[in-house]
């Protein structure tokens, strides 16, 4: 029986669970406006503007809850990198996940209490959560207020510029939906890391 | 010689009034109109003479005979302004070129009222020099639409386009936003106006906003198209569809404009996607993307096609990876 560690606390757990939930409506809502098609759809146009509209709010107050969360317990100290080095540890990360993994190598990064993060997550994470989510919230929310928004910018259309870098960012959090999913299985067996995501415990390496 | 003295005094005399009032006409011909019951007033350049009255505010009406003068509010729908009219794109013409002989007497007589008005056929049909408009186009849906049909005929091109006052909008206008406002204004002067609407038709006028309820994100949409994208048959023989169709008709599936094939490549953005075409070959993603945003139709190719192919390279990634660790085991 290996050692385990408990990573996920509850409400990091519950904050997941509902963040999964409300990405995956967003994605297939904003999928469907994107291509919306009267022939072909998985839902339908009016519907997807409702659901995702709904979704996007309650994703917003579920970030406060990552955020305030983040601040005030000890889970912020994932997300804060040192830039020194970083370069190197990245490489290191990169190199074991393309050559390493596949030799039986030790991970350069093993998890553990202190940092449950390796250097390619963590650059991902704070990329995503503190970049990417941040730029969809504040498209988001404006195209929800689209008279708030510039007419014109650089002589394109406030809201069309607006939508765009919406769709953009939605794109990158759909692509890191993918990674996230599979480095997930990439555990001590494929489905461990599913059931720490559950049950806050991991077990190590 | 004493003699030709007194016919030169005599004849200032006599002529002096007239000269003194066409003075007061001339030196201020802004300010409210002095016009009388007096024929002799109407001068050559009419249509100045017709604002004289009509460009402003206020006209006076004088008895001659007992020499009382009242001043009298002009009608609203018998104003013209000059700055409109002179702006518009009939700025040139004069005002008897479309309107009767009849109204050079004052005061102007009744049956003058049911004087037929030109329509735009009649000066725009069938002219090589207009024929790229398709006059005749319009003037046949025109006649299939709702409100010719609903008024027997009785309805007129001037009921939304005032002569007096008519440009160029969607041709001209660089932001399509412009134009929308104008043509929006001209539903919205009847189907706004309890009053107005209760010219053309006995039935209570509902309220457009409310009518409009179940449209998400009202006010934008309302900005942002022109009720004939909706209400009209849209046809492609005419730049902007004349054929308004009964409310039960309107479009209301929200994929309708929502989609790759959306109906407003065919209406609202007809002319700049025509030209678009003509520039960049294809596609209302190009055509749309500079003035407007409209979800599910405007779909930059760069981004959609790029976000795909990020996605798949992803994917494909993924796939490598997990064919190595299935060899190796892991």
């Amino acid at each position: 029986m290996s050692e385990k560690m408990y990573l996920y606390p509850v409400w990091t757990r519950i904050w997941h669970a509902f963040n999964a939930v409300l990405c995956l409506a967003l994605i297939v809502t904003g999928f469907s406006m994107l291509y919306s098609n009267p022939d072909r759809f998985v839902v339908n146009f009016s519907s997807a503007v409702a659901i995702h509209n709904v979704a996007g709010v309650l994703l917003t107050f579920n970030y406060f809850l990552f955020f305030v969360g983040n601040i005030f317990t000890t889970n912020g100290k994932h997300y804060r990198m040192k830039l020194k080095g970083l370069g190197q540890r990245l490489f290191l990360q990169m190199r074991y996940y393309a050559f390493g993994y596949f030799k039986g190598e030790e991970s350069p990064f093993p998890v553990t209490t202190e940092q449950k993060f390796n250097p390619l997550q963590q650059v991902s994470y704070v990329g995503v959560m503190y970049g990417i989510m941040f730029v969809l919230f504040i498209t988001g929310w404006a195209l929800l207020f689209p008279e708030f928004i510039l007419k014109k910018l650089l002589g394109f259309s406030g809201i069309f510029l607006t939508a765009q870098l919406h769709v953009i960012m939605g794109f990158l959090v759909f692509v890191f939906l993918f990674i996230h999913l599979y480095v997930s299985t990439m555990g001590v067996t494929a489905t461990s890391n599913f059931k720490s995501i559950v049950n806050g415990w991991q077990e190590k390496h | 010689m004493k003699s030709y003295l007194l016919l030169f005094i005599l004849s200032i005399c006599l002529y002096f009034p007239s000269m003194a009032m066409n003075f007061s006409l001339d030196s201020n011909p802004d300010s409210v109109a002095v016009r009388g019951i007096d024929n002799s007033l109407y001068a050559q350049d009419n249509e100045q003479n017709c604002l004289r009255c009509h460009g402003e505010l206020y006209y006076t009406i004088e008895d001659t005979l007992s020499g009382s003068v009242k001043r009298r509010l002009m009608g609203e729908h018998l104003r013209v302004s000059r700055d409109e009219f002179y702006s518009s794109v009939h700025w040139n013409f004069n005002c008897l070129d479309c309107h009767s002989e009849g109204y050079t007497a004052f005061p102007h007589a009744l049956e003058l009222r049911f004087e037929e008005s030109w329509g735009c056929i009649d000066c725009h049909g069938y002219d090589e020099k207009f024929a790229k408009y398709n006059f005749e186009g319009i003037e046949q849906e025109f006649q299939k639409s709702v409100h010719y049909t609903a008024m027997e005929g009785e309805f007129t091109c001037w009921e939304c386009h005032n002569p007096h006052t008519y440009k160029v909008h969607a041709r001209e206008a660089q932001s399509s936003e412009n134009f929308i406002v104008e043509s929006n204004n001209m539903c919205l002067t009847c189907h706004g106006s309890p009053e107005k609407f209760g010219l053309y038709s006995d039935r209570k006028l509902g309220g457009v906003m409310t009518k409009h309820d179940w449209l998400p994100n009202q006010t934008l949409h309302l900005q942002a198209v022109r009720c004939i994208e909706c209400h009209t048959m849209q046809g492609d023989d005419v730049m902007v569809a004349h054929f308004v169709t009964p409310k039960d008709n309107a479009v209301k599936n929200c994929v309708d404009c929502h989609s790759q094939n959306s109906i407003l490549v065919g209406s609202l953005y007809k002319f700049q996607s025509k030209e678009a075409r003509s520039k960049y070959g294809v596609l209302n993603g190009v055509i749309l993307s500079n003035d407007s945003y409209v979800i599910g139709a405007n779909r930059s190719l760069f981004i959609s096609y790029g976000g795909i192919i990020a996605v798949v390279l992803t994917l494909l990634g993924i796939a490598i990876h997990s064919i190595f660790r299935i060899i190796i085991k892991r």
